[in-house]
Order: structure tokens, then C-alpha cells, then sequence
């Protein structure tokens, strides 16, 4: 157990504390708004801090005014998230003249609900047309294991919050990889649910056909614990599911006994560096899994998730393009340019193939509970790295961080990243994929692998 | 037989004409890479063959 107001305390430890008195929630967010006071210069994860607010909600925590599973936890939103009273910069200059926002998004709500504690907004790549957390407005999120490192995007102030310590939990998106990529980078639990499966209301949008919302954490107890907090219908989100909400936290006692798990072969093992493999061999090792399959088309699941967000990116952000070019990050604008000119057709194919390659991949979810794979295909990258060797190619950086996050977050697949550490190197994540809904079974086999003591995600 | 390469500089020209998106020169050359770029990373689904049933899905169901 650690102390609840040390950085090394997760957000089950520190609701325990406050729920049981033998912690103020007020100290907690003092202590955390000390522990971000001394890590900003460093990490440059927050672009905002709500000191103010998150006080005066941990007095009313403390005068007994709100309860919840979360009660006294302090965290902090990318900054596509709506914070009332600020902009939603979306890490973008062009946004700070944009609406102040009139309430808070609707999962910054749902965590409040629950007892959680706002105290900030967190830096992110442009747009969030990102793998890397670099920005050229705000300075780039820096990794709390090697500050000359990147800490991987776009949710890269998410990444950087929770491995400095700074808070127990942050929320990202992930649209392509966007929270799978920076929790491998950074050596954190990530989670990315079911497209649908968490409201998106009062965020701002990238690609709608891909954009999911999620927790990064230090525990997998963390993960379930805020995404149950999460769960539920939400009328302002016409892709939100109906479906009843159903408690992951429970299903962490089951172990993963009756789990069909398989490693992902042929697309998901080229263009990967050894230290990628290495995990996922790590991983299917502690868990007996020695069963192979190929996801099939994935190569062109990537290819056709590149063309979507291509174009919606583009179309989204042509009147910006068109109005105000220059205030845009010189690596977003040419690339949404692009974007906004390729061909409708590319786009209308790619939506159907995707059609296709989600009844394909159904199918093998007949076989298999959980797939495999890589999170990146490589640690993290020295900050400003523009090109990589990726399979004896020379790639740039940027587009091929998320090549294996692209071609699952394509047809809205649930994946919980677990981080292995490697002591004298960076750490790498591994992507623990399961079917619809089934964000149960990857939380379950995290939670195997944090117990085995094979996936952990201590602070920096 | 050789492969038609297009002309992407021109492509990107008269498709920012079409779409009333002005492309200032410092931007055009990468402009111009990241379509080049687009063009290789499309490829895998370019050359996927679909029956002609298979329509995309009105809604997106995961």
C-alpha cells in the first residue's frame, strides 16, 4: 500500500484512503499540484491546471458533499476535452479563440460523478493528428523515461501526467492509436474500449468513423475502476451504445482460466524491431499462449484507416485550412491539406472494405478471446526524430508509430496495452485485443500479466 | 507495361482549385509529399478487390 499522497499511489489506493478518512482529499490534490509544479519544467504534460476548482471540490469531498468510487482522485484530460470556462485548444493555436466551453465533457462528468477530481488540461499533437506528443505551439510532452525521448501521441501530455506521477490517471483518445501508442512509449497501462462504448460528447472530434475515448494508468484495478466509472448511454453521442453498462472491476477476480489467446502472426510481426517481437514473446509466454493466427487484410485494414482519417482530418479542418493556414502546426497543416484532396473514392472503398474486414476478423473471434500484438513497432524515439528503420526500410516516424495500432482501432476493437519495463532500456507495450465489448477479457489478461509481475507501470 | 505515374504536383494544383483550398508556395512541395506519401500508404487498399454487394454500412456497428 502506498502512501496515497506520494506519486507512487494509484487511484484504488487513494479513493481507499479518502473513502476510509485515513486521507484529505484536499492534501491529495495539494500533493499533486505540488508533485505537477515541480514536473512541469521538465515534462511539459498540463497546458492548464485548474488549481482553484479541484480545491474547492476537495473541500466539498471533504465536508462529505459527494461520494463515489473515486472520491479524492485527481486527474487531467487531453485538452480536446471540454473543461468549463477554457477553450478547447485540441492542441491547436487556432482554438484558443474558439468557445469557451460551457460545461465539462461528458466523461470529465461521469469521473466527477464518481468522486474524481479535475486539475488540469494536458498537452497533445495538433488536432490530434499525432503519434508522437510533439507540438509546435505548446513545446512537446517529453517521456518521464528519458526526457530526450518522444512520449508517443497524440495523447502525449496524457502519457507524460501519468508516468511522471503527476496524477494517477488521465483520459486520451485514440483514434488510430492515439493512447495505445504513448502508453507504450511511456510504459503505461492504456486502454481503449469498444468504439461506442464511451461517450465522446463534449471532446473535439478528428475522425468520427474512428474516435474513441480512454483511460491511461499505473494498474490495471485503475483502468477498470475509471472505465466503469465511465460506462453508460449518453443521448449527446449518436454513436454512443445503448448497451447496459457492465462492471469490468468484478471480472478482475477471475484470472484468465477458460481465455482462448493467440499471438497475431504475418502483418503484426514484420516491420517491427526485436524489442517489439521480444514483448509480445514475453507476454504469450507467461500466459501459455502458444497458438499463432493471421488477422487477414491487415496490411490493407491499415491502408484503408489511413485513407478515412485522411480525408475526414482534412474535410473536418478545410475551412481553417482555407481561413487561417499559417497558425497551424507545420506538421499537421500540409499532411491535413493533402488530406482534404485525395480522391472520394479511395474513401468510400475503405469504408467498405472495412465492412468486410470486421465480418473476417468476427469470425475469429468464433476461435480465439484474445489477439496479441505489438503496441509499437519500436521504444520510444529521440524527440524532433523525423525518420526511423523499420524492416530494414527508412520510414518516417510519424505515420508508422500506429501501423499495428491502426488496423484494430479501424473496426472499434477493445485493447488494453500492457507495458513491459526493460530495466536499462525504454519500455514497450503490448496490445491485449479482444472482441466488442469484451473489454473484460483484456482487462483480465493485464491484470494476469501485472500479477505475474510481467507488465508493470511504475512512476519515473 | 510501365505505370502511369500522375503528376502529383498538378493533381494537388487543380484539386485545391476545385476545392477553393489556396495552397501558398511554402506549403506546396510538402503538400505535394504528403500526397505522394497518401498514394503509397493507399496502395494495399487500392488493389483489394470487392464484390459489389458489399456496400458500406449506413451506421457503424462494432
Amino acid at each position: 500500500m502506498n502512501d496515497p499522497l506520494s506519486k507512487r499511489a494509484t487511484a484504488t489506493e487513494i479513493a481507499g484512503a479518502v473513502m476510509s478518512g485515513k486521507a484529505k482529499a484536499l492534501a491529495v490534490v495539494d500533493a499533486a499540484l505540488a508533485r505537477i509544479k515541480a514536473a512541469e519544467p521538465t515534462f511539459n504534460a498540463f497546458t492548464d491546471i485548474v488549481a482553484e476548482r479541484a480545491r474547492i471540490r476537495a473541500v466539498e469531498i471533504d465536508r462529505g458533499l459527494h461520494r463515489g468510487p473515486m472520491l479524492g482522485v485527481p486527474f487531467a484530460v487531453k485538452n480536446l476535452f471540454d473543461i468549463k470556462g477554457l477553450p478547447t485548444l485540441a492542441g491547436s493555436k487556432i482554438n484558443q479563440d474558439g468557445p469557451i466551453a460551457a460545461r465539462d465533457g461528458s466523461l470529465v462528468r461521469k469521473l466527477e460523478a464518481a468522486g474524481a477530481i479535475l486539475v488540469g488540461g494536458l498537452n497533445m499533437g495538433e488536432y490530434a493528428y499525432d503519434f508522437t506528443g510533439e507540438n509546435a505551439h505548446y513545446g512537446p510532452s517529453r517521456n518521464p523515461r528519458d526526457p530526450s525521448r518522444m512520449t508517443g501521441g497524440s495523447s502525449g501530455g496524457s502519457g507524460a501526467a501519468v508516468a511522471a506521477g503527476e496524477v494517477p490517471i488521465a483520459l486520451g483518445s485514440d483514434t488510430n492509436g492515439s493512447i495505445r501508442v504513448p502508453a507504450s512509449l511511456c510504459g503505461l497501462f492504456g486502454l481503449k474500449p469498444t468504439y461506442g462504448r464511451l461517450s465522446r460528447a463534449g471532446t473535439y472530434p478528428f475522425v468520427d468513423a474512428f474516435d474513441h475515448l480512454g483511460p491511461l494508468a499505473r494498474s490495471v484495478d485503475d483502468l477498470a475502476l475509471s472505465f466503469d466509472a465511465m460506462q453508460g448511454w449518453d443521448p449527446d453521442d449518436p454513436v454512443c451504445t445503448d448497451r447496459p453498462a457492465e462492471p469490468t472491476l468484478p471480472a478482475l477476480l477471475e484470472g484468465i482460466n477458460g481465455l482462448r489467446i493467440a499471438i497475431a502472426g504475418d502483418y503484426f510481426e514484420r516491420g517491427a524491431q526485436p524489442e517489439a517481437l521480444e514483448a509480445v514473446a514475453t507476454v504469450a509466454k507467461a500466459l501459455g499462449a502458444t497458438r499463432k493466427i493471421t488477422i487477414p487484410e491487415a496490411a490493407a485494414a491499415r491502408s484503408a484507416a489511413y485513407v478515412i482519417t485522411a480525408i475526414e482530418g482534412g474535410q473536418l479542418h478545410l475551412p481553417r485550412l482555407k481561413s487561417r493556414p499559417q497558425d497551424f502546426d507545420p506538421d499537421t497543416r500540409e499532411r491535413f491539406m493533402a488530406g482534404a484532396l485525395l480522391p472520394g473514392a479511395w474513401y468510400v472503398k475503405a469504408q467498405r472494405f472495412r465492412r468486410r474486414y470486421r465480418a473476417n476478423v468476427q469470425k475469429l473471434f468464433g476461435e480465439v478471446d484474445i489477439i496479441l500484438a505489438p503496441a509499437t513497432p519500436c521504444t520510444a524515439p529521440n524527440l524532433g526524430q523525423v525518420m526511423m528503420t523499420l524492416g530494414g526500410a527508412e520510414l518516417p516516424v510519424r505515420a508508422n508509430l500506429g501501423l499495428f495500432t491502426q488496423p484494430i482501432s479501424f473496426i472499434g476493437l477493445p485493447v488494453v496495452v500492457a507495458p513491459l519495463q526493460r530495466p536499462g532500456g525504454l519500455p514497450i507495450g503490448v496490445q491485449i485485443i479482444a472482441n466488442h465489448y469484451n473489454e473484460a477479457a483484456a482487462l483480465r489478461v493485464a491484470r494476469a500479466l501485472e500479477k505475474q509481475g510481467v507488465a508493470s507501470a511504475p512512476p519515473a | 507495361m510501365a505505370e502511369d505515374k500522375p503528376d502529383v504536383g498538378r493533381l494537388v494544383d487543380e484539386a485545391a482549385k476545385a476545392l477553393g483550398l489556396p495552397i501558398a508556395d511554402q506549403y506546396r512541395a510538402n503538400v505535394i509529399v504528403n500526397y505522394e506519401r497518401s498514394l503509397a500508404i493507399a496502395r494495399p487498399l487500392l488493389e483489394v478487390d470487392l464484390d459489389d454487394e458489399l456496400t458500406p454500412a449506413p451506421v457503424f456497428r462494432p
